[in-house]
């Protein structure tokens, strides 16, 4: 390490420039990120969706080896395992009827009461491929992304509770902000009393639990479940259990996102809100002066496409008449308050009477005394008007 | 003609080598590998060779090599852009100006070297941290980065010499 002789001589003054201006292009990069971070949120899901086959293929030895591992160190209690186990699903039976009966209870109370049902929640299980956990973040990745239908927001959780949002979504991965990260706000509930409260990440293992209610009294050990206030999470995730940690109300999280392998990714399937129909005020024609169109009539089954043609004709003849006499006398129909709106109106009139002219002129009706006697066309045939 | 071209190539690669284990270094760190079970976290095996070379060969370990490296790892671990840019770009600059003392530096002192600018590196990332947060980062896991990495600095600093002496030394002819 010792080479004070390797010193390479280089203009003083030129290598500070260049250290302040990278410096000044790194503050550039903060303020860009702040602007437009979904220019980096699309770096980072290309990057991630490029980098997944070695991910992925680094994650496989390494999970084999670890489980390998920790199966050698299982052999020496196997006897004590099972015991556990044994007396642990005796207790979870006894749960499992009493759940499964209050559940067709408040089926049947929810049908007594003619209650909203609750939305239903869809999965995706995903492998977790990459995993930072930084002092300023806490991060993983997931292999699973826009074409198995994830979105930015949903819950993601583990066989014990949740672990994180996803917050950028790639082709085939996503990232998921962690509960502990310093950017994780989520709205939960502490059970039981049902106050609400958010919980926030800082980098620490146990996230804070902030703006709960003035007087709430709240205990160590009571659960805290997510809200779901916002209607982005459901509400009821299991997430961790309250205590004090001689400051602050921290929060004991269940699921362990360092060891989680496979994680699902909760879909909550809220009804779609149908956005309101839209009226003829609405429509572009109206909002450029024009008189309002007729709903479209189920056209008659006509043996020519002539009457067609002549109808459409006249009343394009009507239009053009109409504002040509306006044009002539001075005195518009309808004339609206602004300048802008007048020069933009008369422009579009005048493109209208373009493109109407020579439709006029083609289709203008002949003396009857002129017109050829026309044979009807067969039925198949349709007009390049009708097309 | 083979001597230009030959030497050509030795001059292109050596180049890319101090700025290519600065890359490698940051997608290693962001790996999910774990050899402390979680216990302490990856270290920044990105900020080294910007160290090591910025340090020993500030010809081959530019300041924009610093800036790039620190984007690339901002990129790959998911943060706030620019943060560890910053950062890498701080211990650059701290190493640039204490070069006379870090360079004459060797065993324990090495790794003390190191500690004094990961300390102003990752300062720098608390600080922007907080003034973009608003609010303080907690401290453990920024003290359990500081021991990670200066752990991983030992077998770091015995591949980036290795590097150095064997594969970029021969060349250095060549700069």
């Amino acid at each position: 390490m010792a080479n004070g002789s390797l010193r390479v001589g280089r203009p003083r003054a030129a290598a500070q420039i260049s250290l302040a201006v990278c410096a000044a292009l790194a503050c550039v990069l903060i303020f860009l990120g702040r602007v437009q971070p979904t220019l980096f949120d699309r770096a980072r899901a290309y990057a991630s969706d490029r980098a997944a086959p070695v991910l992925e293929a680094v994650r496989t030895p390494i999970r084999a080896a670890g489980a390998w591992a920790g199966s050698l160190a299982d052999v020496f209690h196997v006897y004590q395992v099972d015991l556990k186990l044994k007396d642990e699903n005796a207790r979870l039976r006894k749960w499992q009827n009493l759940a499964l009966s209050l559940q067709q209870r408040l089926k049947r109370y929810q049908l007594l009461l003619n209650a909203v049902p609750d939305p239903e929640i869809g999965s995706v299980t995903a492998h977790v491929i990459g995993r930072a956990s930084r002092p300023f973040l806490n991060t993983m990745i997931v292999d699973a992304g826009r074409r198995e239908h994830l979105k930015p927001g949903e819950a993601v959780v583990d066989d014990r509770g949740m672990i994180g949002r996803i917050f950028v979504v790639g082709d085939h991965t996503s990232w998921v902000i962690l509960l502990t990260d310093l950017n994780s706000r989520i709205p939960v509930s502490i059970e039981p009393g049902n106050v609400q409260a958010m919980l926030t990440g800082d980098n620490s293992g146990a996230p804070l639990l902030v703006g709960s209610a003035q007087g709430a009294r709240l205990r160590s050990g009571q659960q805290v479940v997510t809200s779901g206030d916002g209607a982005l999470l459901p509400a009821g995730l299991a997430v961790g259990k309250l205590y004090w940690d001689g400051g602050d109300f921290r929060v004991a999280l269940f699921a362990d996102a360092g060891r989680s392998g496979d994680v699902r990714v909760l879909d909550l399937k809220l009804p779609a809100e149908n956005p309101p129909a839209p009226t003829a005020n609405d429509l572009p024609v109206t909002a450029a002066g024009l008189p309002p169109l007729k709903p479209a009539v189920p056209k008659p089954a006509t043996p020519t496409a002539q009457p067609a043609a002549t109808a459409a004709l006249t009343q394009a003849q009507a239009q053009v008449q109409t504002q040509t006499q306006a044009h002539e006398t001075g005195v518009a129909p309808s004339r609206p308050k602004h300048g802008k709106a007048c020069d933009t109106d008369c422009l579009n009139r005048k493109e209208l009477r373009q493109s109407v002219d020579p439709h006029i002129q083609r289709l203008r009706p002949a003396p009857a005394s002129q017109l050829p006697l026309q044979q009807p066309p067969p039925p198949d045939e349709t007009s390049p008007d009708d097309q | 003609m083979y001597d230009t071209y030959g030497g050509s190539f030795g001059r292109f690669f050596a180049a890319l080598v101090p700025f290519g284990m600065a890359l490698l270094g940051s997608l290693l760190s962001n790996f999910p590998i774990s050899f402390t079970n979680g216990f302490l976290p990856a270290p920044l095996f990105g900020l080294m060779p910007v160290y090591f070379f910025g340090l020993l060969r500030p010809d081959l370990m530019p300041a924009w090599a610093a800036l790039l490296a620190g984007a690339f790892e901002d990129l790959v671990s998911g943060g706030v852009p620019g943060i560890w840019a910053m950062a890498f770009v701080a211990c650059y600059m701290f190493t640039d100006r204490q070069r006379d003392s870090l360079a004459g530096l060797a065993g324990f002192g090495a790794v003390v070297g190191f500690a004094a600018a990961l300390m102003v590196a990752v300062s720098t990332a608390f600080a922007l941290v907080a003034l973009y947060y608003w609010r303080l980062p907690h401290i453990a896991p920024v003290a359990a980065t500081l021991a990670a990495n200066v752990l991983w600095f030992v077998p770091a600093l015995w591949l980036m010499n290795k590097t150095q002496r064997q594969l970029l030394g021969p060349l250095r002819g060549d700069f």
